[in-house]
Protein backbone atom coordinates (compact mmCIF):
# COMPACT_ATOMS: atom_id res chain seq x y z
CA UNK A 1 0.00 0.00 0.00
CA UNK A 2 1.44 3.48 -0.93
CA UNK A 3 1.45 5.65 1.86
CA UNK A 4 -1.30 7.54 2.31
CA UNK A 5 0.15 10.58 3.42
CA UNK A 6 0.79 10.88 -0.68
CA UNK A 7 -1.78 9.35 -1.88
CA UNK A 8 -3.25 10.34 -5.48
CA UNK A 9 -6.50 11.86 -3.30
CA UNK A 10 -3.93 14.15 -1.27
CA UNK A 11 -2.50 15.02 -4.01
CA UNK A 12 -6.17 16.10 -5.79
CA UNK A 13 -7.08 17.75 -2.44
CA UNK A 14 -3.98 20.04 -2.80
CA UNK A 15 -4.71 20.79 -6.30
CA UNK A 16 -8.29 21.96 -5.87
CA UNK A 17 -6.71 24.33 -3.28
CA UNK A 18 -3.92 25.43 -5.53
CA UNK A 19 -6.24 25.98 -8.67
CA UNK A 20 -9.07 27.91 -5.94
CA UNK A 21 -5.83 30.24 -4.62
CA UNK A 22 -4.35 30.98 -8.29
CA UNK A 23 -7.67 31.91 -9.30
CA UNK A 24 -8.17 34.03 -6.93
CA UNK A 25 -4.83 35.67 -7.60
CA UNK A 26 -5.23 35.87 -11.35
CA UNK A 27 -8.76 37.67 -10.97
CA UNK A 28 -7.51 40.51 -8.80
CA UNK A 29 -4.40 40.87 -11.39
CA UNK A 30 -6.53 41.36 -14.22
CA UNK A 31 -9.07 43.46 -12.52
CA UNK A 32 -6.25 45.92 -11.38
CA UNK A 33 -4.31 45.72 -14.94
CA UNK A 34 -7.47 47.13 -16.51
CA UNK A 35 -7.74 49.49 -13.78
CA UNK A 36 -4.55 50.29 -13.95
CA UNK A 37 -4.85 51.50 -18.01
CA UNK A 38 -7.85 53.16 -16.80
CA UNK A 39 -6.03 55.73 -14.57
CA UNK A 40 -3.44 56.24 -17.03
CA UNK A 41 -0.69 54.04 -15.58
CA UNK A 42 1.75 52.93 -18.45
CA UNK A 43 1.43 49.13 -19.53
CA UNK A 44 5.52 49.30 -19.24
CA UNK A 45 5.63 50.38 -15.83
CA UNK A 46 2.60 47.68 -15.15
CA UNK A 47 5.14 45.02 -16.99
CA UNK A 48 7.83 46.43 -15.29
CA UNK A 49 6.43 45.64 -12.10
CA UNK A 50 5.37 42.11 -13.08
CA UNK A 51 8.91 40.98 -14.09
CA UNK A 52 10.43 42.61 -11.09
CA UNK A 53 8.40 41.27 -8.60
CA UNK A 54 8.63 37.45 -9.80
CA UNK A 55 12.72 37.94 -9.61
CA UNK A 56 12.14 38.84 -5.82
CA UNK A 57 9.66 36.13 -5.15
CA UNK A 58 12.06 33.74 -6.10
CA UNK A 59 14.19 33.51 -3.20
CA UNK A 60 11.85 33.58 -0.84
CA UNK A 61 9.87 30.99 -2.58
CA UNK A 62 12.63 28.57 -2.25
CA UNK A 63 12.94 29.09 1.46
CA UNK A 64 9.34 28.42 1.54
CA UNK A 65 10.12 24.57 -0.41
CA UNK A 66 12.99 24.22 1.80
CA UNK A 67 9.99 24.76 4.67
CA UNK A 68 7.51 22.19 2.71
CA UNK A 69 10.56 19.67 2.26
CA UNK A 70 11.50 19.93 6.20
CA UNK A 71 8.30 18.92 7.03
CA UNK A 72 8.06 16.34 4.41
CA UNK A 73 9.58 14.04 6.69
CA UNK A 74 6.97 13.72 9.45
CA UNK A 75 4.20 14.72 7.13
CA UNK A 76 4.81 14.06 3.51
CA UNK A 77 5.13 15.99 1.01
CA UNK A 78 1.61 17.01 0.29
CA UNK A 79 0.02 18.59 3.63
CA UNK A 80 2.75 20.89 4.23
CA UNK A 81 2.87 21.79 0.38
CA UNK A 82 -1.08 22.82 0.77
CA UNK A 83 -0.31 24.69 3.72
CA UNK A 84 1.91 26.75 2.04
CA UNK A 85 -0.57 27.58 -0.38
CA UNK A 86 -2.79 29.26 2.18
CA UNK A 87 -1.65 31.09 5.15
CA UNK A 88 1.21 28.96 5.52
CA UNK A 89 4.68 29.87 7.34
CA UNK A 90 7.11 27.67 8.80
CA UNK A 91 7.28 28.76 12.51
CA UNK A 92 3.35 28.79 12.18
CA UNK A 93 2.77 25.03 10.75
CA UNK A 94 5.93 23.87 12.90
CA UNK A 95 4.62 24.97 16.40
CA UNK A 96 0.77 23.46 15.36
CA UNK A 97 1.92 20.23 14.17
CA UNK A 98 4.01 19.64 17.13
CA UNK A 99 0.64 20.96 19.64
CA UNK A 100 -0.87 18.85 17.89
CA UNK A 101 0.83 15.72 18.06
CA UNK A 102 1.75 16.43 22.03
CA UNK A 103 -1.21 16.11 22.83
CA UNK A 104 -1.62 12.86 21.39
CA UNK A 105 1.11 12.41 23.64
CA UNK A 106 4.17 12.57 20.53
CA UNK A 107 7.25 14.26 20.97
CA UNK A 108 8.12 15.93 18.05
CA UNK A 109 8.35 16.13 14.10
CA UNK A 110 11.27 14.34 13.84
CA UNK A 111 9.50 11.00 13.62
CA UNK A 112 7.09 10.22 10.95
CA UNK A 113 3.50 10.18 11.55
CA UNK A 114 1.83 6.92 10.80
CA UNK A 115 -1.81 7.15 11.82
CA UNK A 116 -3.91 8.65 9.56
CA UNK A 117 -5.88 9.69 13.02
CA UNK A 118 -3.23 12.13 14.24
CA UNK A 119 -2.00 12.91 10.92
CA UNK A 120 -6.02 14.80 10.48
CA UNK A 121 -5.43 15.84 14.00
CA UNK A 122 -2.84 18.13 12.91
CA UNK A 123 -4.23 18.97 9.24
CA UNK A 124 -7.04 20.46 12.00
CA UNK A 125 -5.04 22.23 13.97
CA UNK A 126 -2.92 23.86 11.29
CA UNK A 127 -6.73 24.95 9.73
CA UNK A 128 -8.22 26.49 12.91
CA UNK A 129 -5.14 28.07 13.92
CA UNK A 130 -4.59 29.99 11.04
CA UNK A 131 -7.90 30.78 9.54
CA UNK A 132 -8.79 33.99 11.85
CA UNK A 133 -7.58 36.10 9.07
CA UNK A 134 -9.97 34.70 6.44
CA UNK A 135 -12.89 35.57 8.89
CA UNK A 136 -12.24 38.88 10.58
CA UNK A 137 -11.32 40.47 6.75
CA UNK A 138 -14.66 39.92 5.70
CA UNK A 139 -16.14 41.45 7.87
CA UNK A 140 -14.00 44.53 9.14
CA UNK A 141 -11.97 45.15 6.18
CA UNK A 142 -14.15 47.83 4.78
CA UNK A 143 -15.30 49.67 7.84
CA UNK A 144 -11.28 49.81 8.99
CA UNK A 145 -10.44 51.12 5.51
CA UNK A 146 -13.11 53.78 5.47
CA UNK A 147 -12.34 55.13 9.04
CA UNK A 148 -8.67 55.18 7.37
CA UNK A 149 -9.52 56.87 4.71
CA UNK A 150 -12.08 59.32 5.88
CA UNK A 151 -9.15 60.25 8.49
CA UNK A 152 -6.34 60.29 5.45
CA UNK A 153 -8.46 62.27 3.00
CA UNK A 154 -8.48 65.16 5.27
CA UNK A 155 -4.45 65.75 4.43
CA UNK A 156 -2.94 64.02 1.69
CA UNK A 157 0.60 65.15 2.46
CA UNK A 158 -0.23 64.03 5.76
CA UNK A 159 -1.44 60.66 4.87
CA UNK A 160 1.81 60.46 2.18
CA UNK A 161 3.96 61.06 5.32
CA UNK A 162 1.81 58.29 7.52
CA UNK A 163 1.98 55.69 5.46
CA UNK A 164 5.71 56.25 4.12
CA UNK A 165 6.33 56.24 8.04
CA UNK A 166 4.66 52.59 8.46
CA UNK A 167 6.67 51.08 5.91
CA UNK A 168 10.06 52.65 7.20
CA UNK A 169 8.73 51.11 10.75
CA UNK A 170 8.44 47.56 9.24
CA UNK A 171 11.31 47.84 7.64
CA UNK A 172 12.91 49.17 10.67
CA UNK A 173 11.86 45.98 12.44
CA UNK A 174 13.97 43.70 10.38
CA UNK A 175 16.97 45.47 9.60
CA UNK A 176 17.08 45.72 13.91
CA UNK A 177 17.00 41.91 14.20
CA UNK A 178 19.82 41.54 11.32
CA UNK A 179 21.90 43.89 13.36
CA UNK A 180 20.72 42.65 16.96
CA UNK A 181 18.76 39.97 16.88
CA UNK A 182 19.05 36.76 18.65
CA UNK A 183 19.38 33.92 16.42
CA UNK A 184 15.92 31.57 16.49
CA UNK A 185 16.99 27.82 15.68
CA UNK A 186 13.76 26.98 16.75
CA UNK A 187 12.00 28.26 13.80
CA UNK A 188 14.34 27.11 11.07
CA UNK A 189 15.06 23.78 11.90
CA UNK A 190 17.00 23.27 8.42
CA UNK A 191 18.90 25.58 7.91
CA UNK A 192 22.03 27.55 10.06
CA UNK A 193 21.40 30.18 12.56
CA UNK A 194 19.78 33.46 11.68
CA UNK A 195 20.91 35.93 14.38
CA UNK A 196 23.05 38.58 13.93
CA UNK A 197 26.39 38.51 13.33
CA UNK A 198 29.11 38.65 10.53
CA UNK A 199 26.69 37.35 7.88
CA UNK A 200 23.73 38.75 8.71
CA UNK A 201 25.50 42.46 8.23
CA UNK A 202 27.19 41.77 5.64
CA UNK A 203 23.84 40.86 3.30
CA UNK A 204 22.73 44.02 5.44
CA UNK A 205 25.65 46.32 4.09
CA UNK A 206 26.36 44.70 0.79
CA UNK A 207 22.42 45.30 -0.39
CA UNK A 208 21.77 48.73 1.00
CA UNK A 209 25.72 49.61 -1.17
CA UNK A 210 24.27 47.82 -4.18
CA UNK A 211 21.02 49.39 -4.05
CA UNK A 212 22.66 52.95 -3.29
CA UNK A 213 24.75 52.84 -6.23
CA UNK A 214 22.24 51.16 -8.57
CA UNK A 215 19.69 53.69 -7.81
CA UNK A 216 22.16 56.74 -8.20
CA UNK A 217 23.33 54.86 -11.84
CA UNK A 218 19.25 54.60 -13.21
CA UNK A 219 19.02 58.33 -11.71
CA UNK A 220 21.53 59.86 -13.16
CA UNK A 221 21.36 58.18 -17.00
CA UNK A 222 17.73 57.80 -17.24
CA UNK A 223 17.62 54.32 -17.26
CA UNK A 224 13.84 53.17 -16.53
CA UNK A 225 14.05 49.42 -16.45
CA UNK A 226 17.66 49.38 -13.76
CA UNK A 227 14.84 51.65 -11.34
CA UNK A 228 12.34 48.33 -11.74
CA UNK A 229 15.69 46.16 -11.28
CA UNK A 230 17.49 47.69 -8.93
CA UNK A 231 15.76 45.77 -5.58
CA UNK A 232 15.74 42.77 -7.04
CA UNK A 233 19.43 42.91 -8.19
CA UNK A 234 20.72 43.91 -5.09
CA UNK A 235 19.22 42.03 -2.58
CA UNK A 236 21.17 38.41 -5.32
CA UNK A 237 23.96 41.10 -4.77
CA UNK A 238 23.66 40.94 -0.30
CA UNK A 239 23.27 37.11 -0.87
CA UNK A 240 26.06 36.48 -2.99
CA UNK A 241 28.19 38.58 -1.18
CA UNK A 242 27.07 36.14 2.19
CA UNK A 243 27.77 33.16 -0.02
CA UNK A 244 31.38 35.17 -0.80
CA UNK A 245 31.97 35.88 3.25
CA UNK A 246 31.09 32.16 4.35
CA UNK A 247 33.52 30.78 1.41
CA UNK A 248 36.96 33.54 2.21
CA UNK A 249 36.80 33.98 5.63
CA UNK A 250 37.70 31.60 8.37
CA UNK A 251 34.75 29.96 9.78
CA UNK A 252 35.17 31.12 13.51
CA UNK A 253 34.80 34.80 12.09
CA UNK A 254 32.36 34.36 9.35
CA UNK A 255 29.61 32.45 11.35
CA UNK A 256 30.25 34.61 14.56
CA UNK A 257 26.77 35.67 15.94
CA UNK A 258 27.24 38.55 18.70
CA UNK A 259 24.09 37.46 20.48
CA UNK A 260 25.09 33.88 20.61
CA UNK B 1 -15.12 60.34 -8.42
CA UNK B 2 -17.61 57.90 -8.81
CA UNK B 3 -15.35 55.83 -10.85
CA UNK B 4 -12.78 55.44 -7.86
CA UNK B 5 -15.74 54.63 -5.68
CA UNK B 6 -17.08 51.60 -7.97
CA UNK B 7 -13.44 49.86 -8.37
CA UNK B 8 -12.99 50.02 -4.44
CA UNK B 9 -16.30 48.41 -3.26
CA UNK B 10 -15.89 45.88 -6.36
CA UNK B 11 -12.46 45.07 -4.98
CA UNK B 12 -14.36 44.36 -1.55
CA UNK B 13 -17.22 42.87 -2.95
CA UNK B 14 -15.09 40.16 -4.71
CA UNK B 15 -12.59 40.36 -2.15
CA UNK B 16 -15.12 38.98 0.42
CA UNK B 17 -16.67 36.23 -1.53
CA UNK B 18 -13.62 35.06 -2.69
CA UNK B 19 -12.39 34.97 1.15
CA UNK B 20 -15.06 32.97 2.38
CA UNK B 21 -15.16 30.53 -0.46
CA UNK B 22 -11.62 30.21 0.14
CA UNK B 23 -12.35 29.56 3.95
CA UNK B 24 -14.63 26.66 2.65
CA UNK B 25 -12.40 25.00 0.47
CA UNK B 26 -9.44 25.54 3.16
CA UNK B 27 -12.12 23.96 5.99
CA UNK B 28 -12.74 20.95 3.67
CA UNK B 29 -9.33 20.18 3.66
CA UNK B 30 -9.11 18.43 6.78
CA UNK B 31 -13.04 17.49 6.71
CA UNK B 32 -12.26 15.55 3.13
CA UNK B 33 -9.31 13.70 4.73
CA UNK B 34 -11.63 12.84 7.97
CA UNK B 35 -14.04 11.18 5.60
CA UNK B 36 -11.51 9.88 3.13
CA UNK B 37 -9.67 7.85 5.68
CA UNK B 38 -11.92 7.59 8.38
CA UNK B 39 -10.23 8.48 10.70
CA UNK B 40 -11.69 10.66 12.77
CA UNK B 41 -9.05 12.71 15.59
CA UNK B 42 -10.87 13.27 18.93
CA UNK B 43 -12.57 17.07 19.34
CA UNK B 44 -10.62 17.11 23.08
CA UNK B 45 -7.11 16.14 21.37
CA UNK B 46 -7.96 18.89 18.17
CA UNK B 47 -8.89 21.65 21.26
CA UNK B 48 -6.22 20.85 23.18
CA UNK B 49 -3.51 20.84 20.54
CA UNK B 50 -5.48 24.10 19.35
CA UNK B 51 -5.05 26.15 22.34
CA UNK B 52 -1.82 27.11 22.98
CA UNK B 53 -1.58 27.69 19.13
CA UNK B 54 -4.98 29.45 19.28
CA UNK B 55 -3.32 32.11 22.26
CA UNK B 56 -0.37 32.59 20.91
CA UNK B 57 -1.90 33.03 17.04
CA UNK B 58 -5.07 34.58 17.61
CA UNK B 59 -3.90 37.92 19.22
CA UNK B 60 -1.24 38.02 16.02
CA UNK B 61 -4.00 37.74 13.89
CA UNK B 62 -5.93 40.47 14.95
CA UNK B 63 -2.46 42.46 15.20
CA UNK B 64 -1.59 41.87 11.63
CA UNK B 65 -4.97 42.87 10.33
CA UNK B 66 -4.69 46.05 12.11
CA UNK B 67 -1.57 46.75 10.60
CA UNK B 68 -1.49 45.56 7.62
CA UNK B 69 -5.05 47.06 6.57
CA UNK B 70 -3.30 50.43 5.97
CA UNK B 71 0.33 49.22 4.16
CA UNK B 72 -1.41 46.37 1.83
CA UNK B 73 -4.13 48.61 0.18
CA UNK B 74 -7.58 46.69 -0.68
CA UNK B 75 -6.66 44.20 -2.96
CA UNK B 76 -3.39 43.41 -1.61
CA UNK B 77 -5.18 42.33 1.64
CA UNK B 78 -7.94 39.91 0.09
CA UNK B 79 -5.12 38.18 -1.69
CA UNK B 80 -2.04 38.25 0.97
CA UNK B 81 -4.13 37.01 3.81
CA UNK B 82 -4.65 34.22 1.42
CA UNK B 83 -1.41 33.64 0.27
CA UNK B 84 0.39 34.23 3.66
CA UNK B 85 4.24 35.33 3.91
CA UNK B 86 3.08 38.92 4.35
CA UNK B 87 6.26 40.79 6.09
CA UNK B 88 8.91 38.58 4.15
CA UNK B 89 7.59 38.55 1.20
CA UNK B 90 3.89 40.30 0.23
CA UNK B 91 4.78 43.84 1.42
CA UNK B 92 8.30 44.16 0.57
CA UNK B 93 7.41 43.33 -2.84
CA UNK B 94 4.82 46.11 -2.36
CA UNK B 95 6.77 49.00 -1.43
CA UNK B 96 9.52 48.02 -4.08
CA UNK B 97 7.32 47.95 -6.57
CA UNK B 98 5.69 51.50 -5.59
CA UNK B 99 8.97 52.85 -5.15
CA UNK B 100 10.07 51.46 -8.33
CA UNK B 101 6.90 52.89 -10.36
CA UNK B 102 7.33 56.53 -8.31
CA UNK B 103 4.01 56.15 -6.99
CA UNK B 104 2.54 57.33 -3.71
CA UNK B 105 1.03 54.17 -1.16
CA UNK B 106 -1.89 56.64 -0.35
CA UNK B 107 -2.80 57.18 -4.05
CA UNK B 108 -5.38 55.13 -6.26
CA UNK B 109 -2.21 54.18 -8.85
CA UNK B 110 -0.28 52.80 -5.76
CA UNK B 111 -3.34 50.64 -4.99
CA UNK B 112 -3.16 49.55 -8.00
CA UNK B 113 0.21 48.64 -8.56
CA UNK B 114 0.44 47.13 -4.63
CA UNK B 115 -2.38 44.82 -5.73
CA UNK B 116 -0.17 44.21 -9.31
CA UNK B 117 2.30 43.63 -7.46
CA UNK B 118 1.18 41.02 -4.84
CA UNK B 119 -0.55 39.06 -7.49
CA UNK B 120 2.01 38.70 -9.23
CA UNK B 121 4.23 37.65 -6.34
CA UNK B 122 1.58 34.93 -5.37
CA UNK B 123 1.24 33.34 -8.53
CA UNK B 124 5.02 33.13 -9.05
CA UNK B 125 5.57 32.12 -5.36
CA UNK B 126 2.81 29.09 -6.14
CA UNK B 127 4.04 28.33 -9.37
CA UNK B 128 7.77 27.86 -8.13
CA UNK B 129 7.10 26.23 -5.29
CA UNK B 130 4.72 23.69 -6.84
CA UNK B 131 7.41 22.94 -9.82
CA UNK B 132 10.35 22.75 -6.83
CA UNK B 133 8.62 20.34 -4.42
CA UNK B 134 6.95 18.20 -7.42
CA UNK B 135 9.84 18.33 -9.99
CA UNK B 136 12.89 18.96 -8.54
CA UNK B 137 12.69 17.30 -5.27
CA UNK B 138 15.62 15.56 -5.54
CA UNK B 139 17.99 19.04 -6.17
CA UNK B 140 15.67 21.24 -3.25
CA UNK B 141 17.63 19.64 0.02
CA UNK B 142 21.03 19.79 -2.16
CA UNK B 143 20.72 23.65 -2.42
CA UNK B 144 18.78 24.10 1.27
CA UNK B 145 20.62 21.50 2.63
CA UNK B 146 22.50 22.97 5.82
CA UNK B 147 26.51 22.31 4.35
CA UNK B 148 25.48 23.63 0.78
CA UNK B 149 27.45 26.76 -0.13
CA UNK B 150 23.84 28.48 -0.25
CA UNK B 151 22.38 27.51 2.65
CA UNK B 152 24.49 30.98 4.76
CA UNK B 153 22.76 32.91 1.85
CA UNK B 154 19.21 31.64 2.58
CA UNK B 155 19.39 31.92 6.36
CA UNK B 156 19.83 35.31 5.75
CA UNK B 157 17.44 36.25 2.85
CA UNK B 158 15.56 39.06 5.12
CA UNK B 159 18.51 40.72 5.70
CA UNK B 160 19.51 41.32 2.02
CA UNK B 161 15.95 42.07 0.96
CA UNK B 162 15.50 44.87 3.67
CA UNK B 163 18.64 46.15 3.18
CA UNK B 164 17.81 46.69 -0.18
CA UNK B 165 14.14 48.35 0.45
CA UNK B 166 15.50 50.34 3.43
CA UNK B 167 18.04 51.68 1.38
CA UNK B 168 15.36 53.21 -0.97
CA UNK B 169 13.43 54.74 1.59
CA UNK B 170 16.85 55.82 3.54
CA UNK B 171 17.82 58.07 0.77
CA UNK B 172 13.79 59.31 0.85
CA UNK B 173 12.62 59.77 4.36
CA UNK B 174 16.52 59.73 6.49
CA UNK B 175 14.69 61.61 9.33
CA UNK B 176 11.87 58.83 9.77
CA UNK B 177 13.94 56.29 9.91
CA UNK B 178 15.86 57.43 13.61
CA UNK B 179 13.35 57.12 15.93
CA UNK B 180 11.73 53.50 15.01
CA UNK B 181 15.02 52.05 14.58
CA UNK B 182 16.71 53.57 17.69
CA UNK B 183 13.35 52.13 19.73
CA UNK B 184 13.84 48.41 17.65
CA UNK B 185 17.88 48.38 18.30
CA UNK B 186 17.20 49.61 22.13
CA UNK B 187 14.32 46.45 22.75
CA UNK B 188 16.49 44.32 20.69
CA UNK B 189 19.63 45.17 23.24
CA UNK B 190 17.83 43.82 26.03
CA UNK B 191 15.71 41.37 24.45
CA UNK B 192 17.13 39.65 21.72
CA UNK B 193 14.97 37.24 21.12
CA UNK B 194 11.89 39.19 20.39
CA UNK B 195 10.34 38.11 16.97
CA UNK B 196 9.69 40.33 13.94
CA UNK B 197 5.65 39.34 14.29
CA UNK B 198 5.73 41.69 17.82
CA UNK B 199 8.29 43.99 16.39
CA UNK B 200 6.49 44.89 13.71
CA UNK B 201 3.65 46.76 15.08
CA UNK B 202 6.30 48.10 17.49
CA UNK B 203 8.35 49.62 14.94
CA UNK B 204 4.66 50.97 13.03
CA UNK B 205 3.53 52.49 15.72
CA UNK B 206 6.58 54.24 16.76
CA UNK B 207 7.89 55.37 13.05
CA UNK B 208 3.76 56.99 12.45
CA UNK B 209 3.90 58.40 15.58
CA UNK B 210 7.15 60.29 15.43
CA UNK B 211 6.23 61.39 11.56
CA UNK B 212 3.16 63.05 12.85
CA UNK B 213 5.39 64.97 15.12
CA UNK B 214 7.78 66.10 12.91
CA UNK B 215 5.49 67.01 10.42
CA UNK B 216 3.50 69.36 12.62
CA UNK B 217 6.79 70.95 13.82
CA UNK B 218 7.67 71.13 10.14
CA UNK B 219 11.08 68.92 10.43
CA UNK B 220 9.87 66.88 7.82
CA UNK B 221 6.67 67.69 4.81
Amino acid sequence: MTDFKEATFMYVIGLVVAVVVLAQAVFFLVKAWRRGKELGISVQDMKNTVVSIVMFSVTPALSIVATVVALAGALGLVLPWVRTLIIGNISFETAAASSAMSSYGLGSLSSEVTDPEIFSAIAWVMTLGSMLPLILIPIFLKTIQKKMGKTLAKDTKWADVIASAAFVGLISAFVGRAILGQGNIKTSPDVLTDGAGVLSVTALISSVVFMLILQKIADKRQIKWLDAFAMPISMFAGMGMVILAAQILPPEIAFFEWRG
Amino acid sequence: MKKVRDYNDSVHFYGRLSMVFILIVFIGVPLSMCIFYNAWPKPSAVIKGLIPIAMLYYPTAVVEVLTYAPLLGTGGMYISFITGDISNLKLPCAIAAMNAAKVKPSSEEGEIISTISIAASSIATIVIVAICVFFLRPIIPIITDETSVFAPAFAHVLPALFGAIGAAYLLKYPKTVIAPLAVILLILAFSGQMQVGLLIPIGVIVAVVAAHFMYKAKLIK
